[in-house]
């Protein structure tokens, strides 16, 4: 592949990888770090992906196992300093998430309470607009996982944001 | 028949085959209870799509862009510029604070940095660099969230120092720094200048430099950068 190509493709990407990154951070700045993360291993590790598979799919897939482990990361972290932690404020990380949290719009607070992986099937699938099946295999589960999953998170998302 | 969610949500979404469909099509047919539901996550990932989608059609940010525009090299700098909590965490506080401020060009001298043709940016106030001219004008009223590319100034993040008042990141000309507001104005306690008014969009140039504003930034940081929201109410307010 000629030099050039892959950078390339990689530009055409970002914007869609944006939006995937900013519905699964919290907000639009912990998103573009996500995204910067997600570019980043993908140059340093770029001779694994192989030309004529899907970028797109080979990205999606670097982008959310970083943000899990920075997701199984923060959890661990409220857990040490938060045992007492109430359950009320599961996928945030602190007083300082939720103040900021204030004007963050209901469609990202809705997300942000959903479990990590109903939300990043949600953001496969209703978001990125994937087939279940490309959705399944970016997230290397089974496709009845997948439907479980994606219908316990839509289920929800119907209660926080209808039921008012 | 019934149709359980499952069933009624691979329909919305357009999967399944042509009799797996058909048969939802006749169940919908006839039950409005069943037509309700599919409306409900139709609606649902309306508002989904049409919250995230705005994302992929803005403009992307430079840093982002940037990533795949330049030699490899030059990634890493830029990498480092990056603000994570990560980050935050290993630099609590002040303490690291002296060393980078003694690794950047503080106190350039006031009147020598001017972006071309539109007259200083820099003046020297009692011993205090000030930012005035466009470069004063940028930092009251432009978001970053909002800064245009081919923008004279360019504002990095905004965020509150640990005095509690607001300072902002800026790039301008050769001069890149910290600007926080006092009651005299914009005090510079960071300014880094690559020497030269570089061209718009050089990285070479202003790289390292940004990393260490950008650094510095991250230290002098109490909480969390200004979101767009916040950061426009925060102008709003005039940066009090």
């Amino acid at each position: 592949m000629a030099t050039g190509a892959f950078e390339d493709e990689m530009l055409a990407l970002l914007p869609r990888l944006r939006r995937f990154a900013r519905s699964l951070a919290r907000d639009a700045s912990d998103a573009d770090d996500l995204c910067q993360l997600a570019v980043e291993r993908a140059l340093k590790s770029r001779e694994q992906w192989q030309p004529g598979t899907r970028l797109d799919a080979w990205m999606y897939r670097i982008m959310r196992n970083i943000w899990i482990d920075e997701a199984r990361a923060r959890t661990r972290r409220a857990q040490t300093f938060a045992p007492e932690e109430d359950g009320m404020n599961v996928g945030d990380d602190g007083h300082e998430a939720i103040e900021r949290n204030v004007a963050i719009s209901e469609v990202d607070r809705a997300m942000a309470k959903l479990p990590d992986e109903q939300r990043e099937v949600i953001a496969l699938v209703l978001v990125e607009g994937l087939a279940y099946k490309e959705a399944a295999e970016i997230l290397e589960i089974p496709m009845g996982t997948l439907t479980s999953r994606l219908v316990r998170g839509r289920q929800a998302l119907v209660q926080m944001l209808e039921a008012a | 028949m019934t149709i359980d969610d499952e069933r009624l949500i691979a329909y919305a979404d357009g999967e399944g085959g042509e009799a797996e469909r058909a048969e939802v099509e006749r169940a919908l047919a006839t039950d409005p209870e069943l037509r309700e539901r599919l409306e409900t996550h139709r609606r649902i990932a309306a508002r989904l799509s049409g919250h995230y989608g705005p994302v992929a059609e803005a403009p992307v940010p430079d840093r982002l862009a940037a990533l795949l525009k330049k030699p490899d090299s030059e990634v890493i700098d830029f990498a480092s510029a990056r603000i994570t909590k990560e980050q935050k965490r290993r630099l609590p506080g002040w303490g690291s604070w002296g060393a980078i401020a003694a690794s950047l060009a503080v106190g350039v001298m006031a009147g020598q940095l001017a972006l071309p043709g539109r007259g200083g940016v820099v003046e020297s106030r009692q011993g205090q660099l000030i930012a005035r001219g466009e470069l004063a004008k940028a930092l009251d009223v432009q978001l970053a969230s909002a800064t245009a590319g081919d923008a004279n100034v360019r504002i990095g993040v905004s965020f509150r120092d640990q005095s509690g008042q607001y300072c902002r990141t800026f790039e301008a000309g050769g001069l890149s720094g910290i600007g926080c507001r006092s009651a005299q104005g914009w005090n510079l306690p960071i300014t880094h200048s690559s020497g030269e008014a570089s061209a718009q969009g050089d990285y070479r140039q202003a790289g390292s430099g940004d990393a260490l504003v950008m650094e510095a930034a991250t230290t002098m940081m109490r909480g969390e950068p200004l979101g767009p929201e916040s950061e426009q109410k925060a102008r709003d307010n005039g940066w009090r």
